[in-house]
């Protein structure tokens, strides 16, 4: 008997004490409350203010609408969660997402609230050309384009000047001649990876290098066509004769960063929210870094990377409130001085129009991204936006067999084309 | 003669050859094992800088403000407390279901008995990312969801499977002959549950509650599935907020995994020889 009683008490603790904790932290606010399970929290840089943003929006409404911000700081981890979440028709109401085509597919049914109409009046003028297009799928958009990523090739004019160049290279030929002179001064030339969920460095290289021999419209081209080819020739060549770091096959952004970092690499690619560790942790590297096209490869010089990074979504509702909610909160975080003061403060960039002035201090290497999409010849895509992520994750596998020179560049493609097929 | 010398020259060559082979293969898995946790205790004192552009070097000098801002932005404290929670009620839970259900399979007999430990049992094999979407459905309709409840029930249910068979094993080779002289005693079914099979079979349900209490210490994505507030994050999440979608600030994250680390290795140090009984028996006797 007296095993059954420590037995039960022990299950009735077990089921009982979360319980309690559970009852502590609920609370009835009478207010409509909008759950924002969001990756804008923690060590991103737009956490700061977008925290800001969202108390300022609760003050302004209280007693109306709250906006609950559900902190989800790891982005694989949120991504599988909000891919649950939507597969259980239990959709938040307001959301972050990756525009690429896994996402995309959130917009069949009627899970997500259409803003079509909204933004066909005023609101959707604060937008820049395109986003809004890009955002809608048969008549219906479904979300709003927030945040945008431009990836230009970053150098390091220092190591370049140390190794005798002068003059940034024009064409791939002479990126070789000038990867060649950095070599003989003892620095390697280029950041590579084969690693993390997308081989984000090496991807972004192929795509820039795709772009410049097959232009803006490359992607409409099989994966298996020549000029695909042609780029992973390209892209291998990075990887041998010392052009890049040894631990490039199976490193991962912190190692294709951290060469940069160190000043060990004088090439690299990667987004604007990575001035501020540049700036932070490397002020010399920061004072020195140049912003640039790639060296043409081929027939379309000039071009950058320009795509949709994040946006934002709410799920389907038939309550007038949280709809209105939804809407409020929505125009208010698309404001262009809100989206100013959030790009200010963390230098990312957005497809919200806003003007600067004298008096805003906007990061000159910031400046200078501004700059290379403005004189960019044209603004394409890359890799990872166009394909679902299987395909995505299969890219760095067969980019490092490539590297380790167990695959051909036409095997390299040839293992990614199984996947999409 | 010389032949006799040589022979045990060459034997003595042979054993000397052995045991240096036996001390090179225990001391290269040594340092396979200890490595990574050497290097992750010494990159957790690092700068980031230092971090990501000496990965094998020394610091320059010892950041103890890691552990500090792992302590204070993560709020690890609360995030024990909730690890805590869930992982001591799930161990308790898991393991009084599952002895029951192990007693049942192991002790009595019934039609298609083996063939109900087999379906249980084969739960083991399958990937729990797998049963994301109804688990959060379930969670979702009992209204249980960014609860520490929620958490306890699903990692108790995930868990059945291995406590199952780790228990069953142990159950398994208790002798039949205690049971009887307990029923001509008196004993009812339940009773011999809880005054004779069950106390007989605490190695096995400490190993199944070492397994399970690690797991529940060590789960990352039901524990984000299910929850949404702090109020029930446990400290797998709490280490996720050293990184964002680009930027990942790996000293502190480490130091956050230093700390956590430790309850886990303890559980290991205090219980490891009943872990190890527990999984040969249930090996013998599965």
């Amino acid at each position: 008997m007296k095993t059954w009683k420590i037995l039960a008490l022990l299950l009735i603790l077990a089921l009982t004490v979360p319980g309690f904790l559970l009852a502590q932290s609920a609370a009835e606010t009478g207010e409509t409350v909008l759950k924002w399970p969001t990756i804008w929290v923690g060590e991103d840089s737009k956490a700061g203010e977008v925290e800001r943003l969202v108390m300022e929006f609760n003050t302004l409404n209280e007693g109306k609408y709250q906006v609950d911000i559900e902190a989800n700081p790891d982005y694989d981890g949120y991504r599988t969660k909000i891919n649950a979440q939507v597969a259980a028709n239990a959709v938040p109401d307001l959301f972050v997402f990756n525009p690429d085509p896994t996402s995309f597919s959130y917009y069949e049914g009627d899970r997500l609230m259409d803003f079509a109409d909204e933004l066909a009046g005023d609101w959707g003028k604060v937008f820049v050309g395109g986003a809004i297009g890009d955002a809608t799928i048969n008549g219906e958009t479904k979300s709003i384009p927030y945040e945008i990523g431009v990836t230009p090739i970053w150098y390091n004019e220092a190591l370049m000047v140390k190794a005798g160049v002068t003059e940034y290279p024009e064409t791939i030929d002479d990126f070789w001649k000038v990867a060649d002179k950095l070599k003989a001064a003892g620095i390697v030339p280029t950041s590579q990876m084969t690693g993390g969920t997308n081989a984000w460095t090496s991807m972004l290289w192929f795509s820039h290098i795709a772009m410049s021999i097959g232009g803006p419209k490359v992607w409409d081209k099989p994966i298996t066509d020549p000029v695909f080819e042609k780029a992973a020739e390209i892209l291998l060549k990075m990887y041998s004769d010392g052009n890049t770091t040894k631990d490039a096959v199976g490193g991962d952004a912190g190692v294709s960063g951290g060469h940069y970092l160190a000043g060990r690499t004088a090439m690299f690619i990667n987004g604007p929210w990575y001035i501020g560790r540049v700036r932070g942790e490397a002020p010399d590297v920061y004072e020195n870094t140049k912003i640039a096209s790639l060296p043409a490869a081929g027939d379309y010089p000039g071009g950058q990377i320009g795509f949709a990074l994040s946006n934002l979504a709410a799920g389907a509702t038939d309550n007038a409130a949280k709809k209105g909610g939804v809407l409020a909160f929505m125009k208010w975080m698309t404001e262009p001085e809100n989206v100013k003061a959030i790009s200010m403060d963390s230098g990312a960039m957005f497809a919200v129009k806003f003007q600067t002035g004298a008096g805003d201090a906007v990061d000159p290497l910031q400046k200078k991204f501004t700059d290379a999409v403005n004189d960019a010849s044209f603004v394409g895509t890359h890799f990872a936006t166009v394909y679902p992520s299987d395909v995505v994750a299969e890219f760095g596998q067969a980019l490092a067999k490539m590297a380790l020179g167990r695959a051909t560049p036409a095997e390299f493609l040839q293992q990614i084309k199984s996947v999409i097929d | 003669m010389k032949k006799s010398i040589n022979r045990s020259g060459s034997h003595i060559a042979i054993q000397a050859a052995a045991k240096t082979g036996k001390w090179f293969y225990i001391l290269f898995f040594l340092v396979i094992t200890f490595l990574p946790l050497v290097w992750l205790v010494i990159s957790s004192f690092k700068t980031n800088f230092e971090f990501e552009t000496q990965a094998f070097a020394l610091p320059k000098v010892w950041m103890w403000s890691n552990y500090k801002n792992a302590m204070s932005m993560a709020g690890l404290p609360r995030l024990f407390m909730n690890s805590i929670i869930v992982a001591a009620s799930t161990t308790i839970v898991n393991t009084l279901v599952a002895s029951m259900g192990a007693f049942a399979i192991a002790r009595e007999t019934f039609r298609f008995q083996n063939l109900l430990l087999n379906i249980i049992v084969a739960g083991v094999l399958i990937p729990i990312i797998a049963l994301m979407v109804p688990f959060f459905k379930l969670v979702n309709g009992f209204g249980i969801y960014d609860t520490l409840f929620g958490l306890i029930v699903t990692y108790s249910a995930i868990n059945i499977p291995i406590s199952v068979f780790l228990i069953h094993g142990f159950m398994g080779s208790i002798p039949r002959e205690l049971e009887e002289a307990a029923v001509i005693d008196g004993c009812s079914f339940s009773q011999r549950f809880s005054k004779i099979v069950f106390p007989l079979t605490k190695p096995g349900l400490v190993t199944a509650g070492t397994f399970v209490f690690i797991f529940c210490w060590n789960e990352f994505i039901y524990a984000m599935l299910l929850t949404s507030s702090e109020v029930s994050r446990t400290l797998q999440l709490g280490i996720r907020f050293f990184r964002s979608q680009f930027v990942v600030d790996y000293t502190s994250m480490l130091a956050a995994i230093v700390i956590t680390m430790i309850p886990t290795i303890l559980v290991y140090v205090f219980l490891h020889d009943r872990i190890i009984s527990g999984l040969t028996s249930g090996a013998v006797k599965g």
